[in-house]
């Protein structure tokens, strides 16, 4: 994103974080509101759409019946890429997106897809298994940047945690072929009641925090991530395990700054979950009906009382 | 197939001659200069107008006139088996250079010599007639940015199955092998602005279904001006005046 700011403009934006008061009004351990619609794209099994600010993105699980992985064969597949459409920037026009696009799918599968054995995978591979060695679920995880106003991988990682629980997979019965040597005959079921849905409770949220000048920020906007010096992007799932990180920007930090800014966005994302479980999206049972909006306004006094850091 | 039933009802429960339904939103993206998305039953597509501003090649600037651009994409997930598609592909290519002629029709760009128009189509959900809810799509963007038009372009899909003309085909009606007609309309100055068909058809059936989408571009206009007008009082409360 090319942000065209004075010098005055970056004074200000700088002043403003150290004052901890940001040009909005939220202080350096704030996130915005956000609003989250569910079942927003009908064709998929499960999507999300979140409004995070100006930054909108879409995530939409599809699900597929598929061949394990060679090696894994009591495994599923999951895979996961993001597209920058050029309607949240005209640099995003042709090619343009595609490194950004690289950049936040890269830092996504890092956080979600655990190692190359499967272990440590936000959803349980194990359980999107069928037939052992014959079929099973390929789960693809697909995110979409409409709008953008900074802070996109945290977004993109809470609208693919909502799109997870909000996804339900046809029940699959076995008519035949169980054997070794035979092909795997199936059914699906066509009654839309029968469904299960996914473990999601380990599924984590990315927090990053953004340097600029001598302290870090949440949910940090264009401007301010134009300002950065170096930003921490940290996955944290329910057991308060770090999943994934990605370190960008140009300067260097220390590792003391590191280990602090991490314990940091553990506290953020537990309120992130406590906010989002608040809203009943992850418990309520009779989400897939019909599209359902939260709108996290309690978020901020949740965190002010929460998560304030000094 | 059968597309209609013994009792003059289609797969989706329609009549012949009925459009989906539609819904508009406009002011989607706050960044843009210009956003809408638009609905025809389970299409749907969001449009984003950037401009006019400054040309951003140089050599493409035109001191006479404004130069619009436009491109055409579609998410991974908008259609039913879930697929990549690459950014140049063949269609997405076509519909792009479609949907510019079309709006270049419409937009007074004699009036923005030296600048540039973006328009972005993004489609979120492909249910047949992408191509009309594209244009329907980017209307009502170009409008939000307060660009200078001709007069609103508004489009509508006909096909005729089962020896049946029938209005604004969706997916499973456009694979249906019958003729599948779009048309965009000015519909203030009576003219057509777009007109493509593929399959054949005898010229007198053609013009029955050529007639029943420019009626249903028409009714589609008719839906467009009173969201623009809806707009408009939005606004002018706000201002408070």
């Amino acid at each position: 994103m090319v942000v065209g700011l004075s010098a005055a403009e970056k004074v200000y934006i700088a002043g403003g974080i150290a004052a901890d008061i940001r040009g909005d009004g939220r202080g350096r351990h704030q996130f915005r509101e956000f609003n989250i619609d569910t079942s927003v794209i009908p064709q998929a099994n499960g999507s999300a759409r979140i409004c995070l600010g100006g930054t909108d993105v879409i995530a939409s699980v599809k699900a597929e019946l598929s061949v394990p992985p060679p090696g894994r064969p009591n495994h599923g597949k999951l895979e996961i890429s993001v597209e920058c459409s050029p309607t949240a920037a005209p640099e995003f026009e042709g090619r343009g997106g595609e490194e950004l696009s690289m950049d936040l799918s890269r830092a996504l599968q890092r956080s979600f897809l655990g190692g190359t054995s499967g272990a440590g995978a936000a959803i349980d591979l194990a359980a999107l298994s069928i037939v052992e060695g014959k079929l099973c679920w390929a789960l693809y995880i697909d995110g979409l940047v409409l709008s953008s106003d900074g802070n996109l991988l945290d977004a993109l990682s809470i609208a693919m945690k909502a799109a997870l629980s909000n996804c339900g997979l046809p029940k699959v019965e076995i008519i035949g072929g169980t054997s070794p040597e035979e092909e795997p005959d199936y059914e699906l079921s066509g009654n839309p009641e029968e469904f299960t849905r996914l473990e999601t409770s380990l599924v984590p949220v990315i927090v990053t925090l953004t340097k600029v000048g001598k302290h870090y920020i949440v949910d940090a906007t264009a401007e301010e991530e134009s300002q950065m010096t170096a930003a921490v992007s940290v996955a944290v799932n329910k057991k308060g395990s770090v999943c994934g990180l990605t370190k960008r920007g140009g300067t260097g930090l220390d590792t003391s700054v590191l280990l602090d800014m991490i314990s940091v966005a553990k506290r953020h994302s537990a309120v992130l979950r406590r906010a989002l479980a608040f809203a009943g999206l992850f418990s309520s049972p009779n989400v897939e009906k019909r599209p359902v909006s939260f709108c996290l306004l309690l978020f901020r006094r949740l965190d002010a009382n929460g998560c304030r850091t000094k | 197939m059968d597309f209609i039933s013994p009792e003059g009802l289609r797969l989706d429960g329609r009549r012949p001659l009925e459009l989906r339904q539609l819904q508009a939103e406009i002011g989607v993206v706050e960044k843009a200069d210009g956003s809408a998305t638009f609905e025809m039953g389970n299409t749907k597509v969001i449009a984003v107008v950037y401009g006019p501003r400054e040309v951003q090649s140089r050599s493409q600037q035109q001191h006479d006139q404004a130069l619009v651009r436009c491109e055409y994409s579609m998410a991974s997930f908008s259609t039913g088996d879930r697929r990549r598609r690459g950014k140049g592909d063949r269609r997405a290519t076509e519909l792009s250079l479609v949907i510019r002629q079309t709006m270049e029709a419409a937009i007074l760009t004699n009036l923005l010599p030296r600048s540039q128009i973006d328009i972005f189509v993004q489609v979120l959900q492909a249910d047949g007639g992408t191509r009309a809810c594209c244009i329907n799509a980017a209307t009502l963007a170009l409008a939000d940015a307060g660009i200078p038009m001709r007069d609103i372009v508004a489009s509508c899909a006909a096909g005729y199955l089962n020896s049946t003309p029938i209005l604004d085909l969706n997916y499973l009606e456009d694979s249906g092998g019958g003729p599948d007609l779009t048309v965009a309309l000015f519909p203030k100055l009576d003219k057509v602005s777009l007109l493509q068909m593929d399959s054949k058809i005898p010229l007198d059936v053609f013009e029955k279904v050529m007639n029943l989408a420019s009626e249903g571009a028409k009714a589609v206009a008719q839906f467009i001006r009173e969201k623009l007008m809806e707009n408009t009082k939005q606004l002018v409360l706000a201002k408070g005046r």
